[in-house]
């Protein structure tokens, strides 16, 4: 099976406003998939449909070759909310115990992942501090990790690295590499057009529909660009004709 | 002090509000529902106290040539808004309905209540046979106790005085005894704490609960991690009923707390199961734990979940019986109280605690809890499941 995620017509409307408005997505497995748009493009309303959190009005969408909503499928999946996402007032080891337990791991395989992802995210001596203590920038290791602990074929990253320093974001970046090395899909939503260009391809998406999909030298080479956020803005006024 | 930078804060602040109808609404409506309530529902006296009148008295001819009951007059004379009498025929079958909590007391008139009376009247008084009443009291609830003998006792002085009154005598020495039997308190004595804890506990169990909930569940949502709980493999129904056991756990915790309290500090003791007890107190716990989740969903944030508190909290304690009994309420306030599951919590606790009552007792109550939780949880995973 080549297609992590496969939507084809997939809409979804709040009221007057079209969220997504028949969003045709193909991203396959191993890749590390950049969807780009402006706030209140439909990013995360994509991702939520993708992750079952809210329920498409029509269309068709699979993940992992499941039809979506499926619980079963997301033991296969890993979500990291755009908030922090963790549960301040525990410690960072409670909060991996709670998500392994949900997913069903054993104790061994939870004490080796535990050790893998606290190494891979920098926070081994933190283990034991209680989540409130840390700094902005750990508690989102912290949900990284937490997303990552049960070793999922896929991975949804909703704006992971909004309100993020710089130097942070050069350590995700790396983290997010480093996962696809290990086969993991990494679908990113970002309006950081500068970040796209780690992704293996790129889905710029505005009002809901895809307007343009590629690698980021595609892209660029495409429109005749240096840079993906020029790419964006002509793609955009060529949509608007 | 810079009055304009002051005054900044403050037109910001009210500004808010404008944005927050629900907010100013509430700031609005809050003390007016207070007043509401707590004028309606302080300091009544019980009335409608359903209480058993066994009328053995047979009427006796009086020296003015009339045949007469004292007994019915006495009856006559009890106050119709404190008491809503059941005649019975037995006093066997009025001492089992008092004993199933079915009536409050039950007013006793032997067959020779009259002539013992007319016997013992100035100038024959002799004081050799007593008239006497009896009266068997429920008093595991003291307030109410009190306010059945002090009507019987009104009752009686008003009969033997306009009786005097009427014979043209003087009244000497008290011509009626009154026989009290309490059915709880020949073991050991009731006290107002004991009538008290297990109001408490309850209490506490469904304010701690609840607040907490609403709360929790408020800083769930805005905080991301109920999302990613729903992005997981976990279901609606595992994700409340777990959050349902951690509240029985802690209520479990809060009712030994103060039962150990209660039993140390005040002396109290424990008449029935405490297994049963505790039961009570997690079936409390886990119904006003799903009724902190559907308050939760129609909250924004936390100032408007805050805004929940006085809304479950000043009915709960103005009508459930927590600190007077729902008979002082008003009438027609009296079916709300039905309404509100800590009621039931607090009169179960109270039948375990004070009458020793099992669970062939307390049923009616405790299934009312059972579908209060029920109710509320199969609600809870609803309003989650909606959400998508």
């Amino acid at each position: 099976m080549k297609w992590a995620i496969e939507t084809r017509d997939m809409k979804k409307h709040f009221g007057e406003i079209r969220a997504v408005n028949g969003l045709e997505l193909k991203v396959k497995r191993g890749e590390t998939y950049g969807i780009l748009g402006p706030n209140g493009s439909g990013k995360t309303t994509t991702i939520k449909l993708l992750c079952g959190l809210i329920r498409k009005d029509s269309g068709s969408a699979r993940v992992l070759g499941c039809d979506i909503p499926d619980k079963k499928v997301m033991n296969r999946v890993g979500y990291m909310p755009q908030e922090t996402a963790v549960y301040l007032d525990n410690t960072v080891h409670e909060n991996l115990q709670m998500f392994a337990d949900i997913y069903g791991m054993s104790r061994e395989l939870f004490a080796r992942r535990e050790e893998e992802m606290l190494h891979f995210v920098d926070l081994s001596d933190r283990k034991n501090c209680l989540v409130t203590t840390l700094s902005g920038g750990m508690k989102h290791r912290v949900s990284l990790a937490c997303s990552l602990i049960h070793d999922p074929e896929l991975l949804f990253l909703d704006e992971p690295t909004v309100g993020v320093d710089p130097e942070l974001r050069a350590t995700f970046w790396h983290y997010f590499e480093e996962l696809s090395k290990r086969g993991v899909t990494v679908v990113i939503t970002t309006h950081y057009m500068d970040e796209a260009s780690h992704c293996t391809r790129v889905g710029m998406i505005r009002l809901g529909q895809l307007i343009a999909e590629g690698s980021p030298a595609e892209l660029l080479r495409a429109t005749g660009c240096t840079s993906l956020e020029d790419a964006f803005l002509k793609l955009a006024r060529r949509d608007d004709k | 002090m810079n009055i304009r930078r002051m005054l900044a804060f403050t037109r910001r602040m009210l500004l808010q509000f404008r944005h927050d109808r629900r907010t100013l609404g509430f700031i609005i409506a809050m003390p007016l529902l207070m007043m509401l309530i707590f004028g309606y529902t302080f300091g009544g006296d019980p009335s409608n106290l359903k209480v058993a009148v066994v009328n053995l008295d047979e009427p006796v001819a009086l020296p003015m040539g009339s045949e007469r009951s004292f007994a019915d007059t006495v009856v006559e004379n009890l106050d119709d808004d404190t008491f809503d009498l059941e005649v019975y025929s037995s006093l066997e079958e009025a001492r089992s309905d008092l004993e199933d909590g079915k009536i409050w007391g039950i007013i006793h008139f032997p067959a020779n209540f009259t002539s013992n009376l007319v016997l013992d009247l100035p100038p024959a008084g002799n004081g050799s046979v007593p008239s006497t009443i009896g009266v068997y009291l429920d008093d595991s609830n003291p307030n109410i106790a009190g306010v059945v003998m002090s009507g019987v006792q009104m009752a009686v002085k008003d009969t033997v005085t306009s009786t005097l009154e009427d014979m043209g005598m003087e009244q000497g020495t008290e011509p009626v005894q009154m026989n009290v039997v309490n059915l709880y308190a020949s073991e050991r004595d009731i006290e107002f704490i004991d009538y008290f804890a297990p109001g408490v506990i309850s209490f506490a169990i469904m304010m701690v609960t609840t607040m907490i909930t609403i709360i929790l569940f408020v800083f769930e949502r805005r905080n991301g991690t109920l999302q990613r709980l729903l992005a997981s493999p976990a279901t609606e129904g595992e994700i409340v009923t777990g959050y349902a056991l951690a509240f029985a756990c802690i209520g479990v915790m809060q009712s030994l707390v103060i039962m150990t309290a209660a039993i140390l500090i005040f002396d109290i003791t424990i008449a029935g199961s405490l297994l049963l007890a505790l039961l009570v107190v997690v079936l409390l716990a886990i119904g006003h734990q799903g009724l902190g989740i559907m308050l939760s969903s129609a909250a924004r944030n936390e100032l408007q979940a805050i805004q929940f508190v006085p809304l479950v909290l000043f009915p709960s304690v103005l009508l459930a019986g927590l600190f007077w009994p729902v008979e002082s309420i008003p009438q027609y306030l009296q079916p709300v109280s039905y309404l509100i599951p800590l009621r039931y919590g607090i009169d179960a606790e109270r039948s375990i605690m004070i009458r020793g009552w099992g669970i062939c007792e307390i049923w009616p109550q405790v299934t009312v809890l059972v579908l209060f939780a029920v109710l509320t949880l199969g609600l809870s995973v609803l309003i989650l499941k909606k959400r998508r």
